[in-house]
């Protein structure tokens, strides 16, 4: 499998923009059916389901949450809330062959994301994994892990996917 | 003595809170707050945490109690003791991880060691102590015991030594606690699934005042409850993605169905919703786990335990338990405009592995700090604490059926949607906070 960094970032760049531009529709659509969004509670969390996360979401949950974004009586959201993305230190992980002759594509990368949300700003910092298959020519995702560096820290409401 | 006792005279503080309804300092003043430190969370039991977080000899967690730091540690003679996590010689804090296992505690500024039940065993060249007046055997200078009891595993503590015993102040709301541990096939729980910390930009009592405040789901959660409701309505009926989408629509049943469930209120501000049903009641039993429980109870009793359903029930002011979901939320208020909640979940003894995943799949979506849910119950408190600034007016109102309590001996009752729940707290903390009658 032929390894090309800059289409991995770009795809993590353009993953990142639908989010910072609150296209949750577009978003939602980039990852597989079985597809997950991971945040743990605590660092180095081998296990969503029989831990607690703070968010672990599969394609039912996204479906809801985001109809639940754009809805005009979420109390936590009647503020628009924005947030900026930077995201750095890509590297590949590890690849393999499926069997169904899809490529998979384990990546690694740091962010940082602020959050604008009801008067007040948060930086969030961390690790980014990725695992991304090529479907027709396409990635798609099939698990988002997000490593927040204070996970296990009293935070507030996380009021959007980082 | 508390410097800031005298900030506020008893009279004033009484006139604060009157039957259906309060005045806004309570929320506000953070004057009210330190008296509440000491008054209520200095006099009430608190909820320390569950043995089972210290199986073995020298196993603590480190916590805060009525906002001063602790230990809940397993001692050398296998006992729980909740010790003042101070050490005896400077008043450091002694131990800073959140949990852990060692034989002995040590200040990491002198040195000082500590026994695992506090007593003072070590001080570093102790010549220089010699004629003076300091004697290493007085109690002073060891880390100070508080006053613990257990109910059924789940530690409780206060630092009033005049109290009524664990088993009086839980009273009839007992059956909460009871009911959860006897949902376990083999009768008992364990933590597990690690912690949730939620921080709150809130008053403590915004938190604790919505968890049967069952007039606001509809109108609060409705955003998730349409999504939710859409969303299931575009899966076929034999999906899989149903049973996990269909915890949420419960949160905007009926205001019908809400006063249905009735609320009761204890002595000591305990108080729950529901009982014989509650937005928990239609929830799918798993078959293994209803098989495990008729081996182990029988059918009748069976029928009894998992025919018990409370909503939230508040042990006033520090614990709310679900005993039909298998989790708590623990309050550890800050400052008057600020608390942190935790949210616990149990694992029932005896039951399948699916039991605990189901109650951390509801935690997630529920309680999380990345819960839709959640969110909008932390967006409403924090509406009321900045309209609290307005000078419109000094009270918030709770009247709701006020006058149609039912007592009926060792409670009252009344319909799901009253406001038994705010009257109930309120009764307690004026108990507290000036000495009124309970």
């Amino acid at each position: 499998m032929s390894i090309d960094i800059p289409e991995i970032e770009q795809f993590l760049y353009q993953e990142a923009s639908l989010l910072d531009r609150v296209n949750l529709d577009a978003w939602v659509d980039l990852y597989t059916d079985d597809g997950t969004y991971w945040m743990p509670v605590v660092p180095g969390q081998d296990d969503p389901i029989n831990h607690i996360s703070l968010i672990y979401d599969d394609r039912t949950i996204m479906e809801i949450r985001r109809r639940n974004y754009n809805h005009p009586r979420a109390a936590s959201k009647e503020l628009p809330i924005r947030s900026s993305h930077i995201i750095g230190n890509v590297q590949v992980l590890s690849t393999q062959t499926l069997e169904e002759g899809e490529d998979s594509i384990t990546v690694s990368s740091n962010f940082h994301c602020v959050v604008y949300a009801a008067d007040e700003q948060t930086l969030y910092a961390g690790t980014y994994t990725h695992v991304l298959v090529r479907v027709e020519s396409r990635f798609k995702i099939r698990s988002k892990r997000v490593d927040i560096i204070n996970c296990d820290a009293p935070l507030g409401a996380i009021l959007s996917y980082i | 003595m508390n410097i800031m006792q005298a900030t506020i005279m008893d009279k004033e503080l009484a006139a604060l809170v009157q039957e259906s309804k309060a005045h806004k300092s309570v929320y506000t003043d953070q004057r009210v707050f330190e008296l509440e430190m000491e008054r209520i969370w200095g006099k009430s039991w608190i909820y320390i945490g569950h043995e089972s977080q210290v199986p073995e000899t020298g196993d603590y967690i480190s916590l805060e109690f009525a906002n001063m730091p602790v230990l809940m540690v397993r001692d050398q003679t296998d006992s729980v003791q909740v010790l003042h996590n101070r050490c005896g010689h400077k008043g450091a804090k002694l131990v800073g991880k959140p949990c852990g296992n060692n034989g002995r505690f040590v200040c990491p500024y002198h040195g000082w060691t500590y026994k695992l039940d506090g007593q003072l065993v070590g001080v570093p060249h102790m010549a220089g102590y010699e004629g003076t007046k300091f004697d290493k055997a007085a109690p002073e200078y060891s880390m100070q015991k508080i006053r613990t009891e257990r109910h059924r595993g789940f530690v409780f503590a206060t630092l009033n030594k005049e109290a009524v015993d664990l088993k009086t102040w839980l009273g009839s709301a007992a059956i909460t606690i009871d009911n959860l541990c006897d949902r376990a096939p083999e009768g008992e729980v364990e933590v597990a699934g690690g912690t949730l910390k939620f921080s709150h930009d809130c008053n403590w009592k915004l938190f604790t005042e919505n968890l049967n405040d069952t007039m606001h789901p509809m109108v609060v959660h409705r955003s998730v409850v349409d999504a939710a409701n859409q969303y299931i309505s575009t899966l076929p009926e034999d999906s899989q993605n149903r049973t996990e989408a269909e915890i949420i629509p419960p949160f905007g049943a009926s205001y019908e169905k809400f006063e249905a469930s009735g609320i009761v209120g204890f002595p000591y501000g305990h108080h729950f919703d529901g009982g014989k049903t509650s937005i928990h009641a239609d929830y799918s039993v798993d078959p293994d786990y209803k098989a495990a429980m008729l081996k182990a109870y029988g059918e009748q009793r069976t029928d009894e335990i998992l025919g018990y359903n409370s909503h939230n029930t508040l042990y006033y002011p520090s614990v709310t338990f679900k005993s039909a979901i298998q989790n708590i939320r623990i309050v550890r208020p800050i400052a008057a405009n600020k608390t942190i909640i935790e949210t616990i979940s149990f694992r029932l003894k005896g039951a399948p592995d699916s039991m605990l995943q189901r109650t951390l799949l509801y935690s997630r979506l529920i309680n999380s700090n990345g819960s839709m849910v959640g969110a909008d119950d932390l967006a409403v408190y924090l509406r009321v604490q900045q309209g609290l600034r307005s000078s419109g007016s000094d009270w918030i109102e709770f009247h709701r059926n006020y006058g149609s309590d039912i007592d009926l001996g060792d409670r009252l009752s009344n319909v799901g949607t009253s406001d038994l729940d705010m009257r109930t707290q309120f009764r307690a903390w004026k108990h507290y906070m000036v000495g009124a009658p309970l």
